[in-house]
């Protein structure tokens, strides 16, 4: 079989995709037909920077999604074949067997692993880490940040010189000290996300205990329900068997993190925490000042039910905009941290790993780390486009 | 005149502008007209919504990029402004016509001294020499009466007062000597006394260069004051036109008759002679009616007459450049009185319920936040003893200026701060040292408030339902959500709103409706005292009547104690039985409405009555106009805190305004005053404000 022409590579290609098309088109037409109903995300319809971005931002989530349910890839992303390696795109498989796609669509690397199939394999571990982690830091940022711009003063003083003394630290050497050996040694990540997750349930219980507290016979077992499942989830979460955190038995454990993983998380997480903190404390030190809050200070309401329930919906809409910036940039971290080998595992397929696979060939071989480079550019470019559609998109009207 | 043309400075004819939004076209102007003749002032007035800003934008031809002229023309001095290219535009802006806009702050580079920014436009229009521009500049300023014109020059915008910042950008304004000025609500920012002060120059300044005029304002009173002529517009169109003594006085449009009536006039009366709100909403500008776009809401509407095609604008028979745009003008009886309501019955006050003793509160201004231990603190006096006594349904009416420390008074009734010094007594109990955290609940649901700004008042993202229940919820009434619901529905009720409203976002809500919403929920615990912070003040006129109106029949059946804190000596006048003038945290005036109305006036009250503009031709005003600003709290004058203005100071002998607080000296039964003055002195005083005899 002779190697395919690159018009042949994007026709396969393309219809690799075909699953992403048809989400795709679904998802604009149902968007646009409904878009009056939709609140700022119709609104997000308008703006042809805000549609394009969206567009990319949700093709990657597709690719993501659909490739983990082997709907996409054409080979074992760790599956190496001997004679592929460093083959350029369209190369035939030599003796391809029955059922297996007889094409490397866009080349093989220094491995002899299909380049195409990992990088829809990284788009994966992308979507799956990088909002959560995102979620994660702004957890934190609001928990801390409303009461520092609510309250001001000494505990305004304090938050504020703590996320300074962060964000001075370089992120880099933060992220090399988290995973040598001897600080893992000492417990230091696990006792860090032991520290940071526990915000998330912190969040819960004041969120629903200062809007129901008036009202003990729901407060009460709402309460008890969901602070069960998220204290469960959080056990799971930060307790590892033979860990420094060894909290419940194994058998509880719903899930196990890869230590990698975790340090990751914890690492992401405590980098970008103290930027949402600032956004949010900003924020909240304009929204006090309205009448609203005034009024329901007058009432007798409580601090927490006045930052959580009048203050922060009433920010919602920088903080969206900063959400989608901010799972950007987390995309960069996590590609810098696959770059370095930093917590991922070696073979992992994200694209940091990959591109710095393909670096050391790149003056011969340039598809292996073309591609995910390019996927990054795409994704991280569709998210700011994203952001700057909302941004103004909001502001209009 | 620069140049050597002798017609009409502004002819607008049949203007029509319109926006466009992504779903449709708006229509904000149809159909408008008006001449401004050289040395005229015509003044533009209407509610918000009506297109009076939108027609100056479009004499300046800035629209922005959704707006469009769709129709009709603006010609300035004969010359058509839709025609001219851009270079020609920027000519004659800023030179030809200056605009002065309503936030005063915002027309000033806060980064560049008041002498530059003042001195660049007849560099950049005439090319001067810097030499000139300075001088030039420095005239201007002494025209616009600045203390220490160098000094001014000499600094940057914030550090000049609201007032002396709008007077700087009127010099500015000037500096061109343009022949037309646009003024777009100029004084709305300023505080009443600063109000009179800058209108007083607006018209010397007027006259002095003979500049026209187009004065826009949602205030009948000013207008009367400040112009020749007047066109009143409603939804977008011109709805009568005139000089200022045939619409006063010979109306012939039913909503300009409607607005006279909405309005606080000396002699009306909450009891006798109610204001009459006018029935129904503004439309919106794609919801206009067809046929006359008052109709709906008019009393002399005539189906299948007043509700088809368009109708013209119509010149009134001997009156000078006259029109009106209703086709009933010529049936209508203008002078047929008000058919008069049911005078209500006025509700006797109760017992006290609430009273104040030497009420003091002091603030801790540490010169230095950081470190503050080290650097000297300086005390601020918000409120410094204050005493009085409300009683069961009685309103009683704050009034002062800004920085006159009725807003902290508010603050630590409500116990969102706690007094420095002297009680406070609800029930006999004291509160003053309780913060809001450490009430019961029935005394914070007893004591509540209603904000000013109606667009901040409702959290933007909680239904107007949500909001009301929650506040029931706070106040511990009822015991499941359905009856909580159904409370909320009745409150809805209680202030005339329908019960669809529940489900809605305070987005969709209009002004007065929002308004509405905030006295249901402060309602919600069944108040017995309500501080209202000017709750009509951010309205517009129609509406005004209405919430107060409301207001009034809510305290009627309910008995409660209104606070009722306004800087609006008219709806002061037309509602509250007793009326407490506060001046730099000290009360200066307390008395029954009637004495403190009347002679003997603190000389404070007096000048506060004169500058308040009425829209009623019969009205004689003296013209007491106060130098000056208010001082500032962090550093009041010694002695009387009213002396560094007081225009009456003279005729206290030796230096006492300047040395001593002046003693709460007791008039007239309840009737106290804060003065140094001779009783033979509060005798001379004429009143301020004399209806003529009909």
């Amino acid at each position: 079989m002779d190697p395919l022409s690159w018009g042949e590579i994007l026709a396969r290609v393309l219809a690799q995709f075909t699953p992403v098309w048809i989400a795709l088109v679904l998802v604009f037409v149902v968007s646009i037909l409904f878009k009056r109903r939709l609140g700022l995300y119709g609104k997000l319809f308008d703006s042809l920077i805000g549609m394009i971005g969206y567009g990319m931002v949700m093709f990657w989530v597709f690719t993501g999604v659909f490739g983990a349910f082997d709907l996409i890839v054409t080979h074992d992303s760790l599956q190496q074949i001997s004679s592929m390696k460093n083959k350029v795109p369209g190369f035939p498989i030599l003796g391809a067997e029955e059922g297996q796609y007889p094409y490397y669509l866009l080349g093989g690397d220094n491995l002899g692993r299909d380049v195409f199939s990992r990088m829809i394999d990284g788009a994966w571990v992308v979507v799956q880490i990088a909002p959560l982690a995102t979620v994660f830091a702004f957890m934190v940022g609001i928990t801390l940040g409303l009461p520092a711009g609510y309250y001001g003063g000494r505990l305004d003083t304090a938050l504020s010189f703590l996320a300074n003394l962060i964000l001075a630290f370089p992120v880099i050497l933060l992220f090399y000290l988290l995973v040598t050996p001897e600080i893992i040694a000492t417990g230091i990540p696990n006792y860090m996300a032991t520290f940071l997750f526990i915000f998330p349930i912190i969040f819960a219980a004041v969120l629903l205990n200062s809007r129901y507290h008036t009202r003990p016979t729901l407060r009460t077992p709402l309460l008890i329900g969901v602070l069960g499942v998220l204290g469960w989830l959080y056990l799971s979460l930060v307790s590892e068997v033979g860990s420094k955190v060894y909290l419940i038995p194994g058998f509880a454990d719903l899930f196990d993190v890869p230590a990698g993983i975790l340090v990751v998380f914890v690492s992401v997480v405590f980098v970008n925490s103290p930027t949402v903190f600032r956004i949010v404390r900003g924020l909240t030190m304009d929204i006090k000042t309205r009448d609203y809050v005034a009024a329901a200070q007058t009432r007798g309401e409580g601090p927490w039910y006045i930052m959580l329930w009048e203050i922060l919906p009433n920010a919602r809409g920088p903080l969206i905009v900063d959400f989608c910036l901010r799972i950007g940039y987390t995309t960069i971290l996590l590609g810098t941290l696959g770059f370095f080998g930093l917590g991922l595992p070696p073979e992992s397929p994200d694209w940091g790993t990959t591109i710095n696979d393909g670096r050391r060939l790149l003056r011969i071989y340039l598809h292996p780390a073309l591609v995910p480079a390019i996927s990054l550019l795409t994704l991280v470019l569709g998210l700011n486009l994203l952001a700057d559609g909302l941004r103004e998109e909001s502001l209009r009207d | 005149m620069k140049d050597g043309y002798d017609g009409p400075i502004l002819e607008i004819d049949k203007l029509s502008i319109s926006f466009f939004t992504r779903l449709r076209e708006i229509p904000a102007v149809m159909d408008f007209s008006v001449v401004v003749q050289p040395g005229e002032a015509v003044g533009l007035v209407g509610e918000s919504g009506c297109g009076k800003s939108t027609v100056a934008l479009g004499v300046m031809q800035d629209l922005g990029k959704n707006g469009r002229i769709v129709g009709g023309s603006i010609k300035f001095k004969g010359r058509d402004l839709g025609a001219m290219s851009l270079d020609e535009l920027r000519e004659i802006r800023g030179s030809e016509i200056a605009m002065i806009y309503q936030e005063p702050m915002a027309s000033l580079n806060p980064a560049m001294k008041i002498g530059k920014q003042l001195m660049e436009v007849p560099m950049i229009h005439r090319g001067a020499s810097e030499k000139d521009a300075y001088e030039r500049a420095l005239q201007v300023v002494t025209d616009v009466k600045l203390p220490d014109p160098r000094r001014i020059l000499d600094s940057y915008p914030h550090q000049l007062s609201g007032g002396q910042q709008q007077r700087i950008v009127i010099a500015m304004a000037l500096m061109a000597e343009p022949s037309l000025l646009i003024l777009d609500e100029p004084t709305t920012a300023l505080d009443v006394t600063v109000e009179a002060a800058v209108v007083e120059l607006v018209k010397e300044l007027g006259k002095k260069y003979g500049t026209s005029m187009l004065f826009i304002s949602h205030n009948l009173g000013l207008v009367l004051e400040t112009c020749d002529r007047i066109c009143v517009m409603y939804s977008g169109e011109a709805v009568e036109r005139g000089s200022i003594k045939d619409v006063f006085d010979e109306m012939q449009h039913p909503y300009t008759q409607a607005l006279f009536r909405s309005i606080p006039l000396p002699g009306a009366d909450k009891n006798a002679h109610p204001l009459r709100a006018i029935p129904g909403n503004f439309p919106l500008p794609h919801e206009r009616p067809e046929g006359c776009n008052f109709g709906p809401r008019c009393d002399y509407f005539e189906a299948g007459r007043c509700d088809q095609g368009t109708i013209p604008m119509e010149s009134v028979p001997g009156n000078d450049r006259h029109a009106t745009r209703c086709l009933k003008f010529r049936e209508i009886d203008w002078n047929a009185p008000l058919t008069a309501d049911i005078a209500k019955e006025k509700s006797e006050p109760g017992r006290v319920v609430l009273k104040m003793e030497d009420l003091k509160k002091y603030y801790e201004v540490a010169a230095n936040a950081l470190f503050g231990k080290s650097g000297e603190t300086k005390v601020v006096k918000a409120n410094e003893t204050l005493s009085f006594e409300a009683r069961e349904s009685e309103t009683l009416a704050i009034v002062g200026e800004s920085g006159c420390g009725k807003s902290t008074f508010a603050k630590v009734l409500m116990g969102l701060e706690t007094a420095t010094d002297g009680r406070i007594l609800l029930d006999n109990q004291e509160i003053q040292h309780v913060p809001i955290q450490a009430r019961n609940t029935k005394t914070v649901a007893d004591v509540q408030m209603v904000f000013q700004n109606p667009f901040d008042t409702l959290n933007p993202s909680m239904t107007v339902g949500r909001q009301i229940m929650r506040a029931l919820e706070i106040f511990g009434i009822g015991d499941s959500e359905e009856e909580r619901r159904k409370r909320m529905l009745q409150l809805l009720d209680l202030v005339k709103l329908p019960r669809e409203f529940a489900d809605r976002m305070p987005r969709q809500l209009s002004g007065g409706q929002k308004q509405r919403v905030g006295i249901a929920r402060a309602f919600a615990g069944g108040a017995r005292i309500v501080v209202a912070d000017e709750p009509v003040s951010a309205l517009d006129v129609s509406v005004q009547a209405a919430v107060t109106d409301l207001l009034m029949e809510i305290q009627r059946e309910q008995k409660t104690t209104l606070l009722f804190i306004s800087h609006d000596l008219s709806i002061v006048r037309y509602l509250s039985d007793r009326v407490m003038v506060m001046y730099l945290g000290h009360v200066v005036e307390l008395g029954t409405t009637e004495q403190v109305f009347a002679p003997p006036y603190h000389p404070y009250t007096e000048a506060l009555l004169s500058a308040v503009p009425i829209a009623d031709t019969s009205v004689e005003k003296k013209h007491i106009v106060l130098e000056g600003d208010i001082p500032s709290a962090m550093n009041p004058p010694p002695g009387c805190p009213f002396q560094t203005r007081c225009r009456w100071k003279d005729r206290v002998p030796g230096n006492l305004c300047e040395q001593d607080v002046p003693p709460v000296r007791k008039m007239a039964s309840g009737h106290q005053l804060k003065c140094h003055l001779d009783d033979a002195v509060f005798d001379e005083m004429e009143p301020v404000i004399k209806v003529a005899a009909e």
